[in-house]
């Protein structure tokens, strides 16, 4: 893959936590458009809070995050949104009480594209589904529905907080060949514990420990033998 | 008959039901009256507390707001009572616009209890700040003062019954068509999680607000219309003892549904009338019944009915595919 030299997200010595509790230190990391980063480490490494901040959930103490070179520090976490950078939270929340078509019809009125027959050939299942109200969906149906609400408004960047987590195995098959074929529109950029997954769609590992980030490999041979396995 | 034809027929039905009443009973027009009134008071806190899940004890204040501005206009400044509506509209929407910032950046307990403090500070104004122009507890008289609208002269009480219905339709009307478009579903969508809207791209704060605004401005129409109904105005209508009233009315027709405010206002309203005759404390009936439909119907009278309509229709489609 061609890489462009402008990292899509420059994140620069990144400092942020909780309150007045750090938790992420001198953060760098940059994502290049096209690319798949996976980000692993245990829980507590700061994963999760390094994607809130980046979201605009959380305000850094310090450090810099440009995306598509423009600084989002303190930007609130719709106008991050509507630029393009969108996250998908690990709690697996869809609103439970309307259907999926709802669902779907509010991401499409936030970003106005109503495009849904590109993001139902990712998604193929959801068509049958939109009827059917969102809280009755299993785990997995919630995460496709989830990624399609996400994927509505083309974002160039789409943040995943441990897809995989509380799936079955042929369920994350599934998902897999779903990330496989989304990349060729955004860059993803995950969260995942699951090893055999990351080595099958990562372009480049971070791993996490602690709140910093102790390595980072975009070696093809170093993601399939798993050197990052340590960390975890 | 198509779900979307039965939907569309709802409006006209609960407001020809309530006609068809008042020719059934004419002696009860003047409840059936306030029944309309009371259900846009009612819409009004729906939208905070049914679809944005915010409970106000402050909504005696906006509906007084209403009632006054209405009042003083046709006292003061003219005579007209459709301007009045205007008046008191175009209040709900300036105070709507400007309390709402503050407002809703409260959650929880602290939204309730501001939104009280306020109900105490607006009663307090009328009663003592403004009584010069509001006279105070004597309350504020203009039925003399109005003159005849065109077509229909509201100032009659048969013609307003007429008009409080045309009124009632047209919200009804309006306010199913925000509960089935984007609006209606970011509202309950912010309630039941305001971060995901945002991970969307929505802007969750003028959703509450924009929520508030329509919220103020459905309690101010109904306390013009209430004023005018009248034809005299006094502090009672923004008592703050009265705050829990609409809830529980809320609570009663099913909170977050389009109908549930109609059903609300007439049992809360109904008891009222008809136990009243028997019982002095007539509040004990209500408070019992609150207590039954929150332990056990918590989706009120509507939203009860409309969940053993779609059992029953479930149970009969079961039937027809047994073979």
């Amino acid at each position: 893959m061609e890489e462009s030299k402008t990292p899509l997200l420059r994140v620069r010595n990144l400092y942020s936590g909780y309150g007045n509790l750090k938790v992420l230190f001198d953060i760098t990391m940059d994502v290049y458009s096209g690319e798949v980063i996976c980000l692993v480490g245990r829980n507590g490494a700061g994963k999760t809070t390094l994607f809130r901040t980046l979201a605009g959930f959380l305000k850094p103490f310090s450090g810099e995050i440009l995306f598509k070179q423009k600084n989002v520090v303190g930007n609130f976490p719709f106008e991050i949104a509507l630029s393009g950078l969108k996250y998908v939270h690990q709690d697996k929340q869809v609103f439970s009480d309307l259907t999926v078509r709802e669902n779907l019809e509010l991401a499409s009125y936030a970003t106005k594209d109503y495009d849904w027959d590109r993001v139902f050939t990712y998604l193929p299942k959801l068509k049958v589904l939109l009827q059917r109200k969102a809280g009755l969906l299993s785990g997995g149906e919630k995460q496709m529905l989830l990624i399609a609400m996400a994927l509505l408004g083309r974002p160039s960047l789409v943040l995943m907080d441990e897809p995989t987590e509380g799936l079955a195995p042929h369920l994350i098959q599934d998902l897999t060949q779903v990330f496989k074929e989304i990349r060729k529109e955004t860059t993803l950029c995950i969260v995942e514990q699951n090893l055999p997954m990351v080595t099958q769609i990562a372009d480049k590992v971070y791993s996490m420990k602690e709140g910093k980030i102790v390595a980072e490999t975009s070696n093809p041979e170093e993601i399939r033998a798993l050197v990052f396995e340590k960390y975890l | 008959m198509t779900k979307r034809t039965y939907e569309w027929i709802l409006p006209f039905l609960f407001t020809g039901g309530l006609i068809l009443t008042r020719y059934l009973f004419p002696a009860k027009m003047t409840f059936i009256t306030e029944v309309a009134l009371y259900t846009l008071y009612v819409m009004g806190n729906n939208i905070l507390f049914g679809y944005l899940g915010y409970v106000s004890f402050g909504q005696p204040v906006y509906l007084s707001m209403g009632a006054y501005s209405a009042a003083i206009y046709l006292a003061y400044l003219g005579r007209n009572p459709l301007t009045a509506i205007l008046v008191a509209i175009l209040m709900g929407i300036l105070v709507g616009i400007l309390m709402g910032p503050v407002l809703i950046r409260l959650r929880g307990s602290y939204f309730t209890l501001v939104n009280a403090a306020f109900c105490a500070i607006g009663l307090f104004t009328v009663e003592r700040l403004l009584i010069g122009i509001t006279r105070g507890n004597d309350g504020l008289w203009f039925r003399t003062r109005m003159v005849a609208t065109p077509l229909l002269d509201i100032r009659q009480p048969k013609n307003f019954f007429f008009f409080a219905m045309l009124v009632l339709l047209v919200i009804f009307i309006l306010y199913r068509r925000m509960d089935r478009s984007v609006l209606g579903a970011a509202f309950k969508a912010t309630q039941g999680n305001e971060r995901r809207m945002q991970f969307l791209g929505y802007d969750t704060f003028k959703i509450r607000w924009l929520g508030f605004v329509l919220a103020t401005v459905l309690s101010t129409l109904a306390g013009s219309l209430y004023a005018i109904n009248f034809g005299f105005v006094n502090p009672n209508l923004g008592e703050n003892s009265r705050a829990a009233e609409v809830i529980v009315a809320t609570l009663l027709g099913g909170s977050g549904t389009v109908y549930g405010p109609f059903f609300g206002a007439i049992t809360f309203l109904g008891i009222k009338e008809i136990v009243s005759q028997w019982i002095t404390r007539w509040e004990l009936l209500v408070g019992v019944l609150t207590i039954i439909v929150l332990f056990k119907f918590n989706r009120g009278v509507w939203g009860t009915f409309t969940d053993l309509l779609h059992r029953s229709r479930k149970t009969m489609l079961m039937q027809r595919k047994t073979p």
